[in-house]
């Protein structure tokens, strides 16, 4: 039983929680790039945390459906349909066999997130399903494609609560903690850093996000590679923010100013090329009772 | 001494000096350890690299205070018993030669040496790894002699074959995989130290000792080198 793939969109990945326990070896966490969209997408379908989902890009994806079972989209409004009817987003819905699905052109937001009920049964490595390109590990959607998947009965509907839908057009605040390097900067670095407004370059991918601006200008330039953490901010030649993704090499020799906190970075996953970013400030208690609760309310171990 | 500053909401990275010495990379392996044996149902994922090791934990089982508190405490014991490294030494094959080395011949003209002695200098030396990353299982290795450094290629190469041997500065490296870098190709291993073999992932560890042995052409091809 299987989703058949008729258009495989312009970049869509199988996408899980992430890989664990390997960044010692040099292996990327990789996972979902919203991980609220993505949380969202297990949990109304009663699935694991874990749970492998497809993580569509700008859209252009067009599946068929050759088996029943429940299924829901979540994060970016790509223009959803099912049979060529607008479908609705944040919800369970009921697929029968046959039935063609869509994803369209980006309306808000740019990644969404497709999970069908027990989660899609694809190859895993390294413990994990999710795709990395840049690591060789699985590939991007196909034409041809089939996605495993058992078949499920539609029991009750079950939706997001309204007011926990983002709004990916408002502007994106990124909430910053004082990590690394931050205290070798100095007063006049820090400002320029978080009373500017940048904007997102072309240069944006699930390895990272580089960020165009006035520059920093850096002191000292290159510092001795060390471990990276998901939402590092590194300050890189040019004085230019890079921030440092799902798919990003997890050793790193740029200064690094601050960490953003985890739950900022789904909103940024969601931002177009030359979007508005802003920093501001958050303490290490906020980011890490906001993100216990986050894990809890999900299940995540 | 060591230094623990936050690194995120859930992670720290501990230093343990301020410049790249070979001292360190057991260190820090050895500290890595105990700490993994010691907190091993709060610790997600350990990056130990040339001066710090940076530490990811569950932020449902503990807090960044209370991580903290506790590794100080521990790494102060520590310091009081003596370090056991538990490094290992692995040998391995290079075919050293123009066909297979892309920056060979230039690197002889830089340096005014003859390919036998290159491939002396390069492989009478016994290097540490010094931190692993880049691409999974690229190990840093170090330190080459100083006749035969080399900064990295102005322009990087699209595509270097697998197994290939790099110099960039005075780090060496073998490419587990086909990747894009800017090392300068010396040669090649016929080894097949890629993913393809999961059991590769872990073959070297910081701290871990590393030698090379030149090998020609015919041992090359017969151990499944291709040109």
């Amino acid at each position: 039983m299987t989703f058949k793939v008729i258009k495989p969109g312009y970049f869509s990945t199988i996408q899980d929680y992430g890989r664990w326990g390997y960044a010692g070896y040099g292996m990327s966490q990789s996972g979902a790039m919203d991980e609220h969209a993505y949380c969202w997408a297990n949990k109304l379908l009663n699935n694991h945390f874990n749970d492998a989902v497809l993580e569509i890009t700008f859209g252009g994806v067009q599946l068929i459906a050759l088996v029943d079972t429940v299924v829901i989209t979540t994060g970016a409004d790509l223009n959803f349909t099912i049979n060529n009817q607008t479908a609705p987003m944040w919800q369970n819905i009921k697929i029968s066999n046959g039935d063609l699905l869509s994803w369209g052109m980006p309306k808000s937001g740019i990644r969404s997130y497709f999970s069908v009920k027990g989660g899609f049964d694809v190859a895993q490595s390294f413990n994990s399903k999710s795709v990395n390109l840049r690591e060789n590990i699985g590939q991007k959607l196909m034409q041809g494609d089939e996605l495993n998947c058992n078949a499920h009965q539609y029991s009750i509907h079950k939706m997001i609560p309204r007011h926990y839908i983002p709004n990916y057009n408002n502007h994106c605040q990124l909430r910053l903690l004082p990590t690394y390097q931050f205290d070798e900067f100095n007063s006049h670095q820090k400002k320029l850093l978080f009373n500017q407004t940048y904007r997102i370059s072309p240069a944006n991918d699930r390895t990272g996000c580089r960020l165009k601006g006035q520059p920093i200008i850096l002191l000292k330039q290159s510092s001795i590679s060390e471990g990276i953490s998901y939402g590092c901010v590194e300050i890189s030649n040019d004085g230019m923010p890079i921030i440092l993704l799902k798919d990003s090499p997890t050793i790193g020799g740029y200064p690094k100013i601050g960490t953003v906190f985890s739950l900022d970075l789904a909103l940024l996953a969601q931002q177009q090329t030359n979007a508005k970013v802003r920093f501001q400030a958050i303490d290490m208690a906020t980011a890490q009772q906001k993100r216990a609760e986050f894990n809890i309310f999900f299940g995540i171990e | 001494m060591h230094r623990i500053i936050p690194a995120g909401e859930n992670s720290i990275i501990i230093y343990f000096g301020d410049q790249i010495d070979p001292s360190l990379p057991e260190k820090i392996a050895f500290t890595a350890n105990q700490l993994k044996q010691e907190f091993n149902h709060v610790i997600i994922d350990m990056i130990p690299s040339y001066i710090s090791l940076h530490i990811s934990y569950h932020l449902t089982k503990t807090t960044h205070q209370n991580f903290c508190q506790q590794v100080e405490k521990y790494l102060n014991q520590l310091k009081k018993s003596s370090i056991k490294p538990d490094s290992k030494l692995t040998q391995i094959p290079v075919y050293y030669h123009f066909d297979v080395g892309f920056d060979l011949a230039r690197l002889l003209k830089e340096k005014q040496l003859n390919l036998e002695n290159f491939i002396n200098i390069h492989s009478s030396k016994i290097y540490q790894v010094y931190a692993i990353g880049f691409s999974p299982a690229f190990a840093f290795l170090a330190s080459v002699d100083k006749k035969i450094c080399a900064p990295r290629l102005a322009t990087p190469r699209i595509k270097i074959p697998a197994g290939s041997l790099g110099i960039a500065d005075s780090q060496t490296a073998i490419y587990p995989s086909a990747s894009s870098g800017g090392w300068n190709i010396i040669g090649r291993t016929p080894l097949d130290l890629s993913l393809t073999h999961t059991e590769n992932l872990k073959k070297f560890n910081i701290g871990d000792k590393v030698k090379f042995c030149s090998i020609g052409k015919d041992e090359y091809l017969a151990n499944g080198g291709s040109l």
